[in-house]
């Protein structure tokens, strides 16, 4: 193993050891986080929409619960794409305030992504109260999800998520940088994952795979370089290739 | 056959037929249209390309027809730097470079064997461009000698070109191992562990000096325009100057030299680097060839220089002037570097790069620098290491080049103190790494200096052990404001135990 591998997998090692518990959580205990419809909803607008309704839903789906579902939504499906910020900020941090720092940095990109899920998880109740057993909003959400994923504005949001910025090594100005560095990576983050995020919150039924799916993707598109904002499909490309060359190696290896 | 590359300044004069036959190779690479993958616009673009700046220069004119996208996307913007690819894919360049420029020799008439020669700057009166690249005229008095380029400025941007003895090291040939890490640390001799690298961010040893103050010293930057660079300054235009090629076969010859100096230097045995970026589902390294044929190579292939069917005339480092460098500080520059790497303190915010010199201070947590003189006081088997980081540097120049030197007394000349010298950096790839849509993101480069040397003499007179450390950049040549060289971050890293 390389010196530079070495140091990386200081770092990848607790990352994958805490995405494993969360998805071990959410396998476990599948309620925890997935959205309930309600069986008192009207099937149809037109049927109306009450007060008692929206009650109804809330009180199926109660904020702390909501809350707790969505942290244990990020752990599963971001902490893989965390490796990279976190080992910068622990390379480039006094010894003693590693973990102060990834703290703060963590702490940053989590408040975006809270404020992101108050609007995502908004949008997935409004879907349950006005379309509760439509296949429709999921077939627009993945449409938008796809357009997204080609747009050049994606492309802009994965680059800027590659820069990792300067820290400061001192004082209050380590902490500002940390914690600014965790919110403006949570912000690019958030530009890229938005549309893949909202999709998996849509299903009613299978909702871990739809999330174990949109993960894999996330951390397949992560995989490439920046590259030159264009239209263009992304994604599946140095993941695949990869898994073709392992695969290759493998089998000459057998 | 074999192939043996030779001194250019020892052929048997100015014109000799090697390097009258290379003129004569090098122009009729030159007369292939763009679209042609053995011209010689095709083979600079391999190595970089920007369409804006070649049209600004002059090399892409309006209309000119491209190649193919399918060729473009498989052969150009090939080039591995900030990588430990950066020494064995610029190794098959050259072996196919020179390929096609002896295709072209041999159409004309000439050897079967010409081989490319290489510019050992090191060498006692070697350090001027060879005078057949200085030359408009071709040997008979004729113009447009194809070895000659206008945008070619030199250190002081006066058109006079040279490398400055006094400027270029080999200390890269004492790292002991090929490859390092990114943390702040040593990068090792040939770079950082990377994936398929067109311009990463961490320079290694042998990369950052001399491969990058060779290129920013001889391009230089247009006087009249500062903002243009020489072509050897950027990654973009560089292999479009006859002379990168003889630089590359000099620091390719250098990387044998490290490797068989002591036998203890190995090159990397992971599968990752023997089986090349394909291995990792990267783009593969690959060149066109003059029988039309497509070579495909990894770095486990250019390992064996024997095997491929090349050498050097000579496997000395440099020459006597640089024989002390080499050395660096007996007992030291052979023992293994620690795999601990820890930050010892670090500027408060950017420093910007622009006139003359430039300060920052580099504040050092106490308890870290403790640790950093006592190690120093131990003298232990294998004592800490301290390296110099610039961190994220941006900018807008690529022909921007400065000297750094550590714990210069105030109103010291740095002339006057060359033992605090860190070393010299060239921003050759900045330009690129600054664009946030390209391939860094926008994070700029990193550079690494070993400044050991400098904190055991700066421990020994009781200068160590400060509250801040003094750091200064003396630019060669005045940077402009335009050019918006910043330094993201001055840091200091110890490695050790």
């Amino acid at each position: 193993m390389t010196p530079a591998a070495r140091e990386r997998r200081q770092v990848e090692v607790p990352v994958l050891l805490v995405t494993l518990a969360a998805w071990a959580v959410l396998i476990v205990r599948p309620g925890a986080m997935s959205l309930s419809n309600s069986c008192c909803i009207p099937s149809t607008l037109q049927e109306g929409l009450s007060t008692m309704s929206l009650h109804m839903l809330m009180s199926r789906n109660p904020l702390s619960t909501l809350a707790t579902g969505w942290l244990l939504m990020l752990a599963a499906m971001m902490t893989p794409l965390l490796a990279a910020p976190i080992r910068h900020v622990m390379d480039r941090t006094l010894a003693r305030r590693r973990w102060r720092s990834v703290l703060l940095f963590v702490v940053g990109y989590v408040a975006v992504w809270i404020v992101a899920g108050v609007v995502i998880l908004s949008t997935a109740l409004a879907v349950r109260l006005f379309w509760p057993h439509s296949l429709l909003p999921i077939v627009a959400a993945a449409t938008v999800a796809l357009m997204w994923q080609c747009s050049p504005w994606k492309q802009r949001c994965l680059n800027r998520g590659h820069a990792h910025t300067p820290i400061a090594a001192f004082g209050g100005a380590a902490d500002v940088d940390a914690l600014r560095f965790g919110l403006t990576h949570g912000v690019w983050c958030v530009g890229s994952c938005w549309a893949l995020m909202l999709l998996p919150e849509l299903f009613a039924v299978g909702h871990i795979p739809a999330m174990a799916v949109v993960t894999v993707w996330l951390i397949a598109e992560k995989l490439d370089r920046p590259s030159t904002p264009r239209w263009q499909w992304r994604g599946t490309g140095k993941a695949t290739r990869l898994v073709i060359a392992q695969t290759r190696m493998l089998l000459q290896r057998g | 056959m074999a192939f043996t590359r030779e001194n250019v300044y020892e052929l048997g004069g100015d014109w000799a037929p090697g390097i009258l036959w290379y003129a004569r190779g090098v122009a009729a690479m030159k007369a292939k249209a763009l679209a042609e993958p053995t011209s010689w616009r095709f083979y600079g673009a391999m190595h970089g390309v920007d369409t804006k700046l070649w049209h600004k220069l002059g090399y892409l004119p309006t209309g000119d027809k491209k190649p193919s996208s399918k060729l473009q996307k498989a052969f150009w913007k090939q080039c591995q730097h900030g990588s430990w690819y950066f020494l064995p894919w610029h190794r098959g360049y050259l072996i196919a470079f020179e390929a096609n420029v002896r295709a072209e020799v041999v159409k004309l008439g000439g050897p079967a064997d010409w081989t490319l020669p290489y510019w050992n700057y090191f060498k006692p009166h070697q350090s001027a461009l060879p005078p057949a690249f200085a030359s408009a005229d071709w040997p008979d008095g004729q113009g447009n000698n194809p070895l000659f380029v206008t945008q070619r400025y030199g250190p002081n941007s006066d058109g006079n070109v040279f490398v400055p003895v006094s400027q270029v090291n080999l200390k890269a040939l004492t790292i002991p191992q090929f490859t390092g890490v990114s943390s702040g640390g040593s990068p090792g001799f040939g770079g950082v562990d990377t994936g398929f690298s067109h311009g990463g961010s961490v320079h290694g040893g042998i990369e950052t000096q001399p491969h990058d103050w060779v290129h920013g010293l001889v391009g230089g930057g247009d006087p009249n325009n500062p903002q243009i660079p020489g072509l050897m300054s950027d990654p973009d235009t560089a292999g479009l100057d006859p002379i990168f090629w003889l630089h590359h076969a000099n620091i390719d010859r250098l990387w044998e030299v490290w490797r068989r100096n002591p036998p203890s230097h190995v090159n990397p045995t992971d599968p990752n680097w023997v089986k090349g970026p394909g291995n990792v589902g990267e783009r593969i390294f690959e060149m066109p060839m003059p029988d039309g044929s497509t070579w495909k190579y990894t770095p486990g292939d250019m390992v064996d220089l024997g095997n491929l069917g090349y050498g050097y005339d000579d496997y000395a480092a440099g020459g006597a002037a640089i024989a002390a460098p080499v050395q660096g500080i007996a007992g030291v520059a052979a023992v293994e570097t620690g795999k601990h790497v820890e930050l010892v303190g670090a500027s408060q915010g950017a420093v910007p790069i622009q006139g003359g010199d430039v300060s920052a201070s580099v504040h050092l947590d106490k308890a870290v620098r403790q640790k950093v003189t006592q190690g120093i006081a131990a003298a232990a088997a294998a004592p800490d290491r301290v390296f110099l980081n610039l961190e994220n540097v941006t900018g807008t120049s690529d022909a921007t080049a400065f000297h750094v030197y550590v714990g210069l007394p105030d109103g010291a000349k740095p002339e006057d103190h060359p033992e605090l010298q860190a070393g010299s950096i060239a921003l050759f790839g900045v330009r690129k790494a600054s664009l946030v849509d390209e391939e860094h993101g926008g994070q700029g480069l990193t550079f690494v200096l070993d400044i050991t040397d400098i904190a055991n003499a700066l421990h020994l007179t009781n200068k160590l052990d400060v509250d801040a450390l003094h750091v200064r950049f003396v630019p060669v040549t005045p940077v402009p404001k335009e050019a918006n060289v910043k330094i993201g971050r001055v840091s200091v890293f110890r490695q050790g135990s």
